[in-house]
């Protein structure tokens, strides 16, 4: 089977400002399939190449068997967006709205999106200008929803939703896999991507730096750990445990570097008297900078000297 | 303390507190450089190069009693739009004011309405405003120094119009009488100024309550109405009351330029301007911030929202616009065509300025309503028009530079159907416009007993015009760029505008003359039709909404 959506040396320049660099890459039919990066990394820049909002500099890239820029608008047919930014009419009422877009599309089952207004929990009689930001995201989403397409772009698409909207999309986004649909979902949120996503892509500075299983996510993944004791610190026990590094101690708090699994670390420290246990999930953006930071200063500085 | 931290701590320099990112006045001033560039630079060409063209083109006493016996021919309805005419019209001061006099305190009144409406209350509306009160700067000083950040260009456009004309007034003289002294040239100035930040201050005091749109509307609607009633108090008394209500009708006896000095109503509309300025800081300081009542008008029904494609969503997306702006043209209809019947009664009392037209355009009967709107409502029409053009596509390019069309244009609607739906939409608004002009135009004709078939027929030329230009808007927003679109329409409409208004004054060559759109529309109102330059007009504008669409369709969608 063909795969949904295919970028071969994907290249955008915005004149001389770098977008995205030679990115190849498959997303096969019925996964969901995340897109992870820092700010400015190029997330936008590869879902609106692929939208054909813009023409890549070099390369190409087809979305169901059709390149972008030849029919955009028969592979817009079959698909929803919502942008990780965007404005829409101030002076229509979100029903308005949503209406708007369905007769834009055309065979939007009213009942389906019904059932999207009442679990996003929407007013659709509100002014779209009147809705808060979390509202607007939820008016973009049950527009990209609406009409069931076979693929879905999301943007940052949890952006400004409260947690337990944030459960609904990640159940409806469940239910579009279930239905063998496909989702491109970018974000900069890990756990978001472990928790809706079969395999992820990672974008730094405009280039594919990593394409994988989400588990391997875990592997990248480390927590920070805090163990305060009631007695002496016993430091040398933890430094020899699996994914242990970066061990420091100070007066009776020891403090370490877990990758991967933590649960060796929950077990040795069960057999202490503790007075806290604090784990702290970093920052993508400080795992980015851990996994491939020092990698990317390396490269750069070879590079420098090869120059 | 580190010497890192010593640097941290020192501030911007006074440069980039006056000018720059180093303060908010120093951001206003930024933010007002083009404007201010802009009309130092209008006011100046005109002074110096339209003074020194009229000296030149009159310079015997013969040919200044010439002149003045035509201006005075002409019935004192006719004049309305110009100055007042004073006894020293044959002189460069004299003519300076009646010609141009109140028309720069009109330009700079639509600048300050425009900044000071939107240096608080847009900024409030986009939410930028929230970010900037938490900075830790007060309120008052927030408002203080946007103020002044319009109050300073402001000043220097005024004291390069001063330096003109003092300049123009000593170095131009030919006969005895041009001189313009130096204290009258101050004199003008003065009254420029506050004229034109009346207007400003009464939007900046009403911002706060009503949001930008509002307080720009009811500003530009006192000053519009205020100039026009000011103008034509004179030939129709009963507009006389309606004058005074307005710092125009106040100051009307104020003729600087002439020599011709009124300042307590000066000093008054400049302490009105105090007052309206202190108010608005005052409201902005107490009110909560970006919370405006709407001014409360009706909502448009859900059949005209345009709900169902991109056709009916530009035109339903400008629709309200469209009406407003017909409402606003077709009351000036109403107004000039009713006045009409006075117009013929005076042009028959005035045989010299009667043969004198029907030298000029032979067959055509000037001593009828369509002459009268013809002479009178044609010019100021068609720029009306054209901004009403300028307005719609500017609604046409939010849909790219507000980022909506990132959702749109990911529907199954190709980017060529989008902008020619929208152009035909953009159409539409022009129609619905110019049916209600023509409405206000046939009310106004009637009402005075006369012909209303040709001046209605006639008035179709405003909207083959604002077609026109909005084929020209999109050419410019599909190939470049959509936030460039509005601001090249209106660039159009002055530039070809002043072209047809100094064009033969100051001897430009005929081709830049015929680049005025409405120098080739012939005498519509009349019935005297350019029937090749109407087509071409219309030939522009649907070619500039094709080839619009076909340069959208080929670009990057920009953000």
């Amino acid at each position: 089977m063909p795969p949904v959506i295919q970028a071969e040396k994907l290249t955008k320049y915005y004149g001389t400002y770098r977008g995205i660099i030679d990115v190849d890459l498959e997303v096969n039919e019925g996964e969901a399939f995340g897109f992870l990066g820092p700010n400015g990394a190029g997330k936008t820049t590869m879902i609106r190449t692929l939208l054909d909002h813009i023409r890549p500099t070099s390369g190409k890239a087809s979305i169901f068997g059709i390149d972008t820029t030849t029919d955009p608008v028969a592979i817009h047919r079959r698909l929803g967006y919502l942008p990780g930014e965007f404005a829409l009419y101030d002076k229509l009422t979100g029903g308005q709205t949503l209406e708007y877009f369905a007769n834009l599309r055309g065979g939007v089952d009213k009942a389906y999106q019904a059932s999207l207004v009442q679990r996003l929990d929407v007013d659709p009689s509100r002014r779209f200008r009147e809705y808060s930001k979390g509202n607007k995201q939820k008016v973009g989403l049950i527009i990209a929803l609406q009409h069931r397409p076979d693929l879905l772009l999301l943007d940052e698409p949890t952006s400004g939703l409260d947690p337990l909207i944030q459960q609904v999309f990640y159940e409806v986004i469940r239910e579009a896999k279930a239905e063998g649909r496909t989702v491109f979902l970018s974000s900069h949120i890990l756990s978001e991507v472990e928790k809706t996503c079969d395999r992820v892509a990672i974008i730094r500075e405009g280039k594919l730096a990593r394409v994988d299983r989400t588990e391997s996510l875990r592997d990248l993944a480390h927590h920070t750990v805090e163990l305060v004791f009631a007695g002496p610190v016993p430091a040398t026990e933890f430094e020899q445990l699996p994914g242990v590094s970066d061990v420091s101690s100070d007066n009776h708090v020891l403090r370490m570097r877990v990758s991967g699994n933590i649960a060796a670390v929950v077990r040795a420290a069960a057999k202490y008297d503790l007075s806290d246990f604090i784990s702290r999930e970093p920052s993508l953006e400080e795992t980015f900078l851990a996994e491939y930071g020092k990698a990317g200063e390396a490269a750069q500085a070879v590079e420098a000297g090869a120059r | 303390m580190t010497a890192s931290t010593q640097t941290l701590r020192q501030g911007p320099s006074l440069y980039r507190r006056l000018y720059g990112f180093g303060s908010v006045f120093a951001k206003a001033m930024r933010d007002s450089r083009r404007a201010t560039i802009v009309a130092g630079l209008l006011l100046a060409v005109t002074f110096l190069g339209v003074a020194g063209a009229v000296v030149k083109q009159f310079d015997t006493p013969a040919s200044r009693d010439e002149m003045v016996a035509l201006i005075k021919s002409l019935p004192p309805v006719l004049a309305g739009l110009g100055g007042k005419i004073t006894d020293n019209l044959g002189t460069m001061g004299g003519y300076l004011q009646y010609k141009y006099g109140t028309f720069f305190p009109m330009v700079l009144t639509l600048w300050s309405i425009l900044a000071l409406s939107g240096t608080l209350a847009s900024e409030a509306q986009r939410g930028s405003l929230d970010v900037l009160a938490a900075t830790g700067l007060s309120r008052r000083r927030i408002a203080l120094e946007k103020l002044f950040g319009h109050l300073v260009p402001m000043g220097i456009v005024l004291l390069i119009t001063f330096i003109s004309i003092a300049i123009a007034g000593q170095a131009y003289p030919v006969l005895p009488g041009d001189e313009i002294s130096v204290s009258s040239a101050f004199a003008y100035t003065v009254w420029l100024g506050f004229i034109a930040l009346a207007g400003g201050a009464l939007a900046f005091a009403l911002g706060p309550f009503v949001g930008r749109g509002g307080a720009a509307g009811v500003a530009g609607f006192v000053t519009f109405a205020g100039f026009i009633t000011s103008g034509y108090q004179q030939a129709i008394p009963a507009m006389e009351p309606i004058a005074k209500l307005t710092w125009w009708g106040w100051t009307y006896n104020h003729t600087a330029l002439s020599g011709q000095y009124d300042w307590p109503p000066v000093l008054l509309v400049g302490v009105l301007v105090v007052v309206l300025l202190a108010f608005g800081v005052e409201a902005f300081v107490r009110r909560d911030i970006g919370s405006t009542s709407a001014i409360p008008v009706p909502r448009m029904p859900q059949f005209l929202l345009g709900l169902g494609g991109p056709i009916g969503r530009a035109a339903g997306a400008n629709l309200g616009a469209a009406i407003w702006w017909g409402l606003g043209i077709g009351f000036f209809g109403i107004t000039m065509g009713s006045a009409s019947r006075g117009f013929m009664d005076q042009l028959r009392d005035s045989p010299a300025f009667m043969h004198l037209l029907q030298t000029a355009f032979p067959g055509i009967d000037y001593a009828s309503a369509g002459g009268f709107l013809q002479l009178l409502f044609v010019e100021f029409g068609v720029i009306l028009a054209g901004l009403a053009a300028a307005t719609f596509i500017s609604g046409w390019a939010s849909d790219e530079t507000s980022g909506r069309l990132e959702m749109v244009l990911a529907t199954p609607l190709s980017r060529l159907r989008w902008a020619l739906g929208s152009g035909v939409g953009l159409v539409i608004d022009v129609v619905v416009f110019l049916a209600i002009t023509i409405a206000g135009i046939a009310i106004g004709v009637a009402s005075s007993g006369s012909d209303v078939s040709t001046p209605a027929t006639g008035a179709l030329i405003l909207g083959i015009y604002a077609i026109a230009l909005v084929g020209i808007g999109m050419l410019v927003g599909g190939w470049l760029r959509t936030s460039w679109a509005a601001a090249a329409v209106v660039i159009f409409l002055v530039l070809t505008w002043f072209v047809q208004l100094l064009g033969p004054l100051l001897g430009l060559p005929d081709v830049l003359q015929d680049l005025a759109l409405t120098s080739h529309f012939g005498q519509p109102m009349v019935g005297a039709w350019d029937v090749p330059g109407a087509i071409g007009a219309l030939v522009l504008g649907v070619a500039g909404i094709g080839l619009g669409a076909l340069g959208f369709a080929r670009r990057d969608l920009r953000r």
